[in-house]
């Protein structure tokens, strides 16, 4: 099920992440291409937060190791992003917007060292690119929903990063600012950027994803959209358990999705 | 001169414990720094026992040491013992505690120190203890040492600015673009360990816990801004050290008592008034938006 790739940009490896050894993943093996954007799918408790926390090096791999960029994470930490789910942290933090994103360039900055105009700078066009550039001194207490995942986004943009690691970044947002935020996921996977994102939302796979990756404690499939998203990859990662499931089959079967790789030339007959 | 003294002595103590307590209530860790508090007890005498003396550098390294283990204890028992939080810092800390309540009764005749002196503190006796050089006697020494301990503080946070504000607000994101949380909690416990001894000689294990918090909570409830919290969190401790002393003078009461009760009216007019948050304001401006 797995494509091959010559330089992936992750590549897990036999990963298993358990915790009191009741296995949350299961034996992972995958590569992601570099410039993609990739969603991450499965039911609730199918370990699709967990999986990317465990990428990163936040939770400990009962087996398994990762590498970025054919390094071992903590060689490349500089160039990694992370957008953790909005309820992780305290909101009635006493912070500022432009706080929140300064903290983006706290990596490269170093210890010490405090963050200088270059750093406001970036800060304060990463605000722009997101559209938050009105809310700069405004309390993080006093932000809706929308606008607390947008700060977090300008967060991880002020890094400038090259894989971005972004959980459940639409959960609880607007129409508009999720169709603002995924012109922005596109812009930068066309600047060679790797984004993943975990994703909840099957109806709109097919809009948003070069890649998918399907996970129900085990690696269901991992590939190209195209390819990858049928029903039979679907009904074996929900097992049925949606009634949407097949609604969705149904659609894509229907070719009611343009489908993005456009339409696969058959080989000619001879 | 002697009152001067034990105000100078008690602010100082007020900041250093406001300062880390502003860090210890934004980690939701106050109990935290409570037990840490009562846990270094051990620690004290043991660091006693060994080096016969009150030499402040001893007591400091035995008892810095004791409050990481409380720490670790604490986390080991909440993971690997699966015990919730609270349940798990208070099993440690008492019983760390309780472990320096028998060695203190153990070797009360050899020890200088006994369990009220430890409990409550003795404020009062601050000036009389003082540091000689040559022949000249330059002050208390309680002063110098929570005088250094302050700037130790003040240094630590204006240097690690950057990593406690953002290991405080969102560990998880810290931790991916490599910063290391573990360190700077250890590096905060360590100063919380290291400045409630320091403080206990002068307010005791069970004030220390007063003047960790209440000043923290009063600036938490008055900004959104944490350099502001940091420095309102000060002015609150002194407010409370400066109003304690001469309520204790005027009804010849404890003076470590009266600060901390102090502290607590202080937090209490916060929440009744604070210009964002308080009780009485929101009403205020409520029945005054209706009326216009």
């Amino acid at each position: 099920m797995t494509e091959d790739i010559i330089t992936p940009a992750l590549e897990v490896h036999d990963l298993t992440v358990a915790f009191d050894r009741k296995p949350v993943l299961w034996n992972i093996d995958l590569k992601l291409p570099e410039g993609k954007l990739v969603g991450i799918i499965g039911p609730n408790g199918a370990g699709k937060s967990t999986l990317i926390k465990a990428v990163m090096g936040l939770l400990p791999l009962s087996s398994g190791y990762v590498k970025l960029f054919d390094q071992p994470i903590d060689d490349v930490r500089k160039r990694i992003s992370y957008v953790p789910q909005r309820e992780s942290v305290d909101w009635d933090f006493p912070a500022s917007v432009l706080d929140v994103v300064l903290m983006g360039r706290y990596g490269k900055l170093g210890l010490f060292r405090r963050p200088r105009k270059a750093d406001y700078d970036v800060a304060l066009d990463c605000l722009k690119k997101v559209g938050m550039e009105g809310y700069i001194n405004r309390q993080i207490s006093q932000l809706s929903g929308g606008q607390q995942q947008r700060t977090f986004l300008a967060r991880a943009l002020a890094q400038q990063a090259d894989i971005y690691f972004m959980d459940e970044p639409f959960a609880g947002v607007d129409a508009a600012t999720e169709k603002a935020i995924i012109s922005l996921l596109r812009t930068m996977t066309e600047a060679k950027k790797t984004v993943i994102v975990v994703h909840h939302d099957l109806q709109s796979v097919t809009q948003y994803f070069d890649w998918v990756l399907m996970l129900n404690t085990r690696l269901i499939a991992c590939g190209p959209t195209a390819t990858t998203f049928t029903q039979q990859n679907l009904q074996e990662t929900y097992g049925g358990k949606l009634t949407l499931l097949s609604d969705v089959g149904d659609l894509i079967r229907r070719e009611h999705f343009p489908n993005r790789e456009g339409v696969i030339k058959q080989p000619k007959t001879i | 001169m002697n009152d001067l003294y034990i105000i100078i002595t008690a602010s100082l103590v007020a900041s250093s414990c406001a300062l880390l307590g502003c860090y210890l209530i934004l980690r939701k860790m106050a109990m935290v720094g409570d037990a840490i508090s009562h846990a270094v007890l051990p620690g004290i005498v043991i660091a006693f026992l060994i080096s016969g003396s009150r030499d402040s550098m001893t007591m400091l390294i035995g008892a810095g040491l004791i409050g990481i283990l409380t720490t670790f204890l604490i986390e080991f028992l909440h993971k690997k013992a699966r015990l919730q939080t609270d349940a798990s810092i208070g099993v440690t800390f008492t019983w760390l505690f309780a472990i320096g309540v028998v060695l203190i009764s153990l070797f009360a005749g050899k020890v200088d120190l006994d369990q009220d002196c430890v409990l409550y503190g003795e404020i009062a006796y601050v000036p009389l203890d003082t540091l000689i050089i040559g022949n000249q006697s330059i002050g208390p020494r309680a002063l110098y040492i929570m005088g250094i301990i302050l700037a130790a503080i003040i240094l630590f946070i204006v240097f690690g600015y950057k990593e406690l504000f953002l290991t405080t607000f969102d560990p998880a994101y810290a931790t991916a673009i490599g910063i290391s949380t573990t360190l700077w909690h250890y590096l905060l416990m360590g100063a919380v360990s290291a400045t409630t001894v320091a403080s206990f000689e002068s307010v005791g294990a069970i004030l220390v816990v007063a003047l960790l918090i209440a000043p923290a909570a009063t600036a938490y409830l008055l900004t959104d801004n944490l350099k502001w919290m940091l420095a309102l969190a000060c002015m609150a401790g002194v407010a409370a050290s400066v109003t304690g002393y001469y309520i204790a003078v005027w009804l010849d009461g404890s003076i470590a008592g009266a600060i901390a009760m102090m502290a607590g009216v202080i937090f209490i007019v916060a929440m009744l008034f604070s210009p964002t948050h308080g009780i009485f304001t929101k009403k205020f401006s409520r029945t005054a938006s209706i009326a216009s």
